[in-house]
């Protein structure tokens, strides 16, 4: 069994009845090493499907958590059980708790730092008052307002009052928290955490890969989220010096949020600010302020000095690339695709109006990136089969869309890795119309395939 | 990916029962074991399998069974029925199982697993009705179905599920208006099988309570014994776990008294 990942957070669904038999055989070794492997922020075991467990049915769980750990830093638990279960799984694991435990899966997004869904009234209790304060601290992190009852009585009593609340935590425990440098996307600002101490190990920690395929793709704003942050030493300040003035090229934004400077020299926060870095105290000062976020996230165009061209061995992986489109978007709208021109030059689209676009990069043997360009029709029939329901709202569009070019993405990962070839994928970016993908991608020469799906034009689009 | 055309080619496809498994059904129906016995054993195959069936670990004979009558004997008139059901829903098995890792004979046990824990269910709500025993027979022609719809896109299925908790009956609901358990439905009145038997499979799935109580209570039942055997270590492996979505609200009320027929503790 293998994890179904969104927004950096993987979660398991197991159904049915968990026994040590039964659940030796949901997680091979390859299904473990599959989820060390999966750079999520956050790995859940989801318990709303699983009517029996037992502890031996549970520790096969608890072993991949602490390989997932070990490896990662990263926060593990179990979600979505109701009381009777919380009780039965503190009952097994009383002194040895090392995982999280989420009453929900919505609760635990809270923890997981994903600015998705910001600033909510959260009213939490636990009878263990270092949870409480715990869970109160990591919520306020994480830019919510947390509103703790001290005893069951006051929890009971403020619970009921309706709509007082946008999340109501109980039954939920903190295990280790993680550490990781996570990367998370919001809007179009890509967001790293970093916490404690930074220092020379920050060299190896931060996916700079990662980070310099997300400029290629079009990413423009990146946003450091510091509040955790105790100081910052020279070598640290070295790594963000270079990293701007990379960042420069592209005309990308590097911020840093909630960073103090209690107890690190103020001469070093002119020193970044000398070298492009902008500082914010709240997060809600970029992400809240729409205006603001929209300049420094549009995308712009490069001014990158050594223009990249299509190489033989990318050419010769197109069909490829073409293939792993095609299958997906086919399997999503239940509809054929025909082949309607093939060209290489300047990405050219014909009708701009209705159209929305998604573009993934990728990195490793060969690196490059897919655009593609969707009539509003396919995407919102892409949607129907994701989320179940037609829908108009453009936000949901793009993100499902985001989540169909993943799919695009993994598959063209697959295909190029059958023949020894091995790449990452980028996150992928979305543009709510033809000009904001324009300025990135207008002066890129590449290869352009028309497709036409039900009569509507889709354009797929590879380039460097 | 799926289309209705592909949906209906395949039910298209589905043989009708052959002569001799009519026989035999008709005359179990009849109450006549001997006669069922003889149209039984002009059909190799079904022979074959019922000999198979019996001699599994699970049903407990000591010695070998090898006589068809015998057989029939021993099972008495429901139980041979709901065999020679399970035999009919072998016939659309496919000869290489691509999308689970299921063989013949891993297919064969789940029958008899659900099969021998479904009479106990049975025996335990007191209900005693041949129709109704055979009723569980159906319900694997729902892995069949989805193994046939699925395996030549097992790649693109594996990696939409990789980002989207997504079942396979939800896909095909969603992509063509049309569930697994609909499709069994066609099976079974291809078959001419008992109207309430369509009824109770359709209410197992665990989305489509029927509105008669009785079957609904089946429905239930049935709903939570195929996730009881699908978390069994063999169909774990054989991908089964998460075919269909398991509908944890919709059985809460029998789970007590299922834990208890069926001895967890």
């Amino acid at each position: 069994m293998r994890a179904v990942v969104k927004d950096g957070v993987g979660v398991f669904h197991p159904q049915g009845f968990l026994d040590g038999n039964s659940s030796a055989s949901l997680l091979s070794i390859e299904d473990i090493e599959a989820t060390i492997k999966l750079n999520a922020d956050m790995v859940l075991v989801s318990l709303k499907k699983v009517i029996f467990f037992n502890r031996n049915g549970l520790d096969t769980f608890v072993k991949l958590f602490q390989k997932v750990r070990a490896a990662n830093h990263i926060i593990v638990g179990f979600c979505d059980y109701d009381t009777k279960k919380y009780k039965t799984i503190m009952k097994f694991y009383n002194d040895e708790l090392m995982f999280s435990l989420f009453k929900t899966q919505e609760i635990a997004t809270l923890f997981a730092a994903s600015f998705k869904n910001q600033s909510k009234n959260v009213l939490l209790y636990s009878d263990d008052k270092s949870q409480r304060a715990a869970m109160a601290i990591e919520l306020h992190d994480n830019g919510h307002n947390p509103i703790v009852a001290q005893t069951q009585e006051e929890f009971d009593e403020k619970s009921k009052a309706d709509n007082a609340y946008d999340i109501i935590i109980d039954d939920t425990f903190l295990g280790q928290m993680g550490q990781k440098v996570a990367t998370r996307v919001t809007g179009n600002a890509i967001i790293y955490t970093v916490s404690s101490f930074l220092d020379a190990e920050i060299g190896n920690t931060f996916n700079i890969a990662y980070h310099n395929n997300s400029l290629n793709v079009g990413f423009r704003l990146f946003i450091f989220d510091a509040y955790k942050v105790v100081s910052m030493n020279v070598h640290a300040l070295n790594f963000f010096s270079k990293l701007a003035s990379s960042a420069a090229e592209y005309n990308a934004t590097i911020c840093f949020v909630g960073m103090t400077f209690e107890k690190t020299p103020l001469s070093f926060k002119e020193t970044l600010e000398d070298a492009g870095i902008m500082f914010f105290e709240q997060m809600d000062d970029i992400l809240g302020d729409k205006e603001l976020l929209e300049e420094l996230g549009a995308s712009s165009a490069a001014a990158i000095k050594s223009k990249r061209m299509l190489n033989k061995e990318i050419v010769t992986e197109i069909p490829n690339f073409i293939d792993a489109t095609v299958a997906t978007i086919e399997m999503m709208t239940n509809s054929q695709a025909l082949k309607e021109a093939v060209k290489m030059d300047k990405i050219e689209i014909e009708n701009k109006e209705n159209k929305i676009a998604s573009s993934i990069g990728f990195y490793g043997d060969i690196d490059g990136m897919v655009i593609l360009v969707f009539p509003q029709g396919i995407a919102k029939k892409a949607c129907e089969l994701l989320i179940g329901e037609s829908t108009d709202d453009k936000e949901l569009i793009l993100d499902t869309l985001a989540e169909l070019v993943n799919i695009v993405g993994g598959k063209v990962k697959t295909l190029l890795s059958d023949e020894g070839i091995h790449v990452d994928i980028t996150l992928p970016r979305t543009y709510p119309n033809v000009d904001s993908l324009l300025e990135i991608a207008q002066d890129k020469k590449g290869v352009q395939v028309d497709l036409n799906f039900n009569n509507d034009n889709f354009l797929f689009f590879l380039t460097r | 990916m799926i289309t209705q055309e592909k949906i209906d080619a395949f039910i298209e496809k589905i043989p009708p029962s052959p002569k001799a498994l009519r026989e035999t059904i008709f005359a179990l129906n009849a109450g006549e074991l001997p006669k069922a016995a003889k149209a039984a054993k002009e059909d190799r195959a079904l022979s074959a399998y019922l000999k198979d069936l019996v001699n599994k670990p699970i049903y407990g004979f000591r010695s070998e069974v090898s006589d068809v009558a015998q057989i029939f004997g021993i099972l008495g008139v429901s139980r041979s029925q709901q065999a020679v059901y399970n035999y009919m829903i072998t016939l659309l098995s496919p000869a290489k199982w691509q999308l689970f890792k299921l063989n013949k004979n891993s297919f064969n046990d789940l029958q008899a697993e659900l099969s021998v824990a479904w009479q106990k269910i049975l025996q335990h709500l007191n209900i005693d009705d041949k129709e109704l025993e055979s009723a569980i027979s159906l319900l694997p022609a729902s892995i069949i179905v989805s193994e046939a719809l699925f395996c030549q896109k097992i790649n693109d299925v594996k990696l939409l599920r990789s980002v989207h908790n997504i079942d396979f009956n939800t896909i095909l609901q969603r992509l063509c208006e049309m569930d697994l358990f609909d499709i069994c439905e066609r099976i079974a009145q291809k078959w001419e099988m008992d109207a309430r038997i369509e009824q109770i499979i359709q209410a197992a799935s665990g989305v489509k309570p029927a509105e008669d109580a009785d079957i609904n209570k089946l429905g239930q039942w049935m709903h939570l014994l195929l996730f009881f055997t699908l978390s069994k270590a063999e169909f774990i492996e054989a991908g089964l776990n998460d075919f269909i979505d398991f509908q944890i609200e919709y059985v809460a009320d029998i789970y007590d008294e299922f834990a208890s027929v069926m001895e967890i503790e």
